[in-house]
């Protein structure tokens, strides 16, 4: 068998995507062809792709081996572990803490959570760190000001590297550069509005 | 002359003092990013987008142009000294510079490269200039039936030319329309896909997609990778050429220029291809075609000259019909777009400055870069030994704070996340984003223009087959897509993307 593994999953990824699209699309009223409604164009554009992803899914059986990068069960298991921390911590937010009470900040919570969890498989681990930085950039930014956010960004991102995890004293040497660098760039010469320090508003 | 009065006025727009200044920083930051394998245009153009939003459109413009063809100087420089091709553009240029540099003509190598660039980019700004308005005219009678086949045949070049499995690129080009559909449908306002979620109600954020797409997902495939730098042992030595080397690159040189700005305007072309094109070429024509492959001149003089001409004429699709020809010029269109600028046929008339400043300024910065490149080769090749477990977090942050200043709102960085996780995905997969970028900036004006062509037919779908230009065009897209299914093409094809 010459199966090419990848392409039997980006033909589902497709056909499922379509499929989701398509369902949503019930909402909207097609309209006729000569009088096109929201629904008509992401008719077509969501059919099309179902068609499409079809037949990478039948190319995928003469086209390969090409087969996915193994898996161990830790990363698998981790995964759904992830998943389901990252949705309890999502709806758990609210109660938490008035903290995190600012835009999307459940959405944050649940999603740095998740990305945190997954980091623990090896496979993971850098998409998951460099994710969950991004995260905590967001959740602190409003309330903590820009100067905490950064910090706690450098300070995960920096975990997804092996070299840093060993050298904490070069990591904060980075977080001091970065921290002075985007404070003259961003706020002295182009002067975003964001708070920049802790609790300012 | 029209033109000149046109370039005369354009020269007075780029030469002022805070164009020539953004001119400069867009050229030292595209040789910085040319240099720096790992960190490509179309990543780091979506980093710096928002930091654009505050500048006038026309110096946003110019500045980000000169990362795209400052790009193009810079990605030689690392490909001749240490054949490391900074950029996908310079794979060529590693067969017979490193040669060279390896013969002890590190420095002809480089002075070459940045000289036939520099004749090329001179050439291909006449070229934009005078091909912009001619073409604007043709644009001004496009029905909407016309433009629509327009961009459907960009958008099936776009994923023929790309990387991997035309299907597999169709279908991203797809997905990428569909996305481009989310938020408020512009004829009855309703919410389309929103989730009720008031930040989407316009649209999925351009730059969270591309941010995250392409910065943020290639920061977690480089880590991926081990770092591979070896240092630099070869001495650059004397930048100049001799007689005979001056007159060998010089047919070279001019056939790469040809070469470059043909492919460029091609829709899905641009600098890679155009660089490949030129070397075959140069391959089986040149005089010393026997050379090739020990360090041949013309082996650096033609793709270099191909790859910087296609970085400029690639523009005249977009300045000239609003379409994109790869997913650099698509963020091109995201910065017009966010600057309240159409690109379309209207622009040249409505937007002078933007036009003729940008056109002047390419110029400009092909001098800039001259200089950047080779007085300084010594200081960019010290940027080459600043490891990436340095650059990432760098690269991160001004990617979470660029996304949020858009807005002023978290929402597009925690976009910027999902699109991450996603372009990973992808290219786990091998599904590649640029088409997907481009589908998406096309998805809503393709829209408008199949809506309002099937109302003017009264829902007759053979007006696309009735009007000229528009049957045109779709037979082109037919015959692309029919030749890419045949086996010996492809297999061309993938010669050529993979080097």
């Amino acid at each position: 068998m010459k199966i090419n593994a990848k392409d039997v999953a980006s033909g589902l990824l497709l056909i499922l995507i379509a499929a989701v699209g398509l369902w949503l699309n019930g909402d909207h009223s097609l309209g006729s062809a000569r009088r096109m409604g929201p629904g008509y164009m992401p008719m077509l554009v969501f059919w099309f792709q179902v068609v499409l992803g079809g037949i990478v899914l039948v190319m995928a059986f003469f086209n390969g081996p090409d087969p996915l990068e193994k898996w161990t069960g830790l990363d698998a298991s981790m995964l759904v572990i992830a998943v389901i921390v990252g949705t309890l911590v999502g709806f758990a937010a609210p109660h938490l803490s008035s903290f995190f009470d600012n835009s999307y900040g459940s959405l944050g919570l649940g999603m740095l959570a998740g990305f945190l969890v997954v980091s623990y498989a090896r496979g993971w681990r850098l998409l998951g760190f460099i994710c969950a930085a991004m995260c905590a950039f967001c959740l602190l930014l409003e309330k903590g000001g820009l100067m905490l956010a950064l910090a706690a960004t450098i300070g995960i991102a920096s975990m997804a590297e092996p070299e840093h995890r060993a050298r904490p004293l070069g990591v904060l040497g980075i977080t001091v550069f970065l921290l002075a660098l985007c404070w003259w760039i961003f706020i002295k010469q182009l002067d975003i509005r964001v708070a920049v320090w802790p609790l300012q508003y | 002359m029209d033109i000149l009065g046109n370039l005369a006025h354009g020269f007075s727009v780029a030469l002022s003092f805070s164009n020539l200044l953004f001119a400069l920083i867009g050229a030292l930051i595209g040789t910085a990013i040319g240099v720096l394998p790992g960190i490509g245009p179309v990543a780091t153009i979506s980093l710096l987008l928002p930091i654009t939003f505050g500048q006038p459109a026309t110096t946003a413009i110019i500045m980000l142009a000169g990362i795209y063809y400052g790009a193009q100087y810079g990605g030689s420089t690392t490909a001749i000294l240490l054949n490391l091709p900074g950029e996908i553009s310079s794979v060529v240029t590693t067969l017979e510079g490193y040669k060279m540099a390896r013969n002890g003509r590190a420095g002809a190598a480089l002075a070459t490269s940045a000289l036939s660039s520099f004749f090329a980019g001179t050439v291909a700004t006449v070229v934009v200039a005078g091909s912009g308005p001619l073409l604007t005219s043709v644009a001004l009678s496009f029905g909407p039936a016309d433009y629509f086949s327009l961009m459907l045949l960009g958008l099936i070049i776009s994923a023929v030319l790309a990387q991997g499995s035309v299907i597999k690129s169709i279908g991203m080009v797809v997905f990428g329309v569909a996305l481009g559909l989310v938020g408020t449908d512009v004829q009855t306002g309703q919410q389309r896909f929103t989730f009720g979620i008031p930040e989407l109600s316009d649209g999925i954020s351009f730059v969270a997609l591309a941010m995250g797409m392409f910065g943020i997902a290639e920061i977690v495939l480089n880590l991926e990778k081990p770092e591979a730098r070896s240092v630099l042992k070869t001495e650059v030595g004397s930048l100049w050429l001799t007689r005979e080397e001056f007159r060998r690159a010089t047919p070279s040189t001019l056939r790469g220029t040809l070469v470059g700005t043909v492919l460029g305007i091609l829709p899905g072309g641009g600098a890679a291809l155009s660089s490949f094109g030129s070397y075959m070429m140069e391959r089986k024509v040149s005089k010393h075609r026997n050379l090739f492959g020990t360090g041949a001149i013309e082996g650096v003089a033609g793709p270099e000259a191909a790859n910087n001409a296609a970085a400029q004429t690639s523009f005249i699709p977009l300045l000239t019909l609003g379409i994109p020809a790869n997913a650099v010029m698509a963020l091109m269109v995201g910065a017009l777009i966010i600057q309240g600028i159409q690109p379309g046929p209207r622009m040249v008339e409505a937007q002078p400055d933007l036009f003729w400043g940008l056109i002047a300024s390419m110029w400009i910065g092909n001098v800039m870069l001259l200089v950047i490149n080779l007085p300084m080769i010594g200081m960019w090749v010290k940027l080459l030994q600043v490891p990436y477990k340095f650059l990432y977090p760098a690269i991160l942050v001004f990617c979470c704070i660029g996304a949020y200043s858009v807005n002023n709102n978290v929402f597009d960085v925690y976009s910027t996340v999902l699109f991450a996780v996603f372009g990973y995905m992808c290219n786990k997969l091998k599904l590649e984003p640029a088409p997907m970028l481009i589908g998406f900036v096309l998805g809503p004006m393709m829209e408008e223009h199949l809506r309002r062509a099937m109302l003017l037919s009264r829902g007759d779908v053979m007006v696309f087959l009735e009007r000229p230009i528009s049957a045109s065009m779709l037979a082109i897209g037919a015959i692309a897509l029919i030749a890419m299914l045949l086996p010996n093409l492809r297999k061309g094809k993938e010669a050529a993307l993979s080097g």
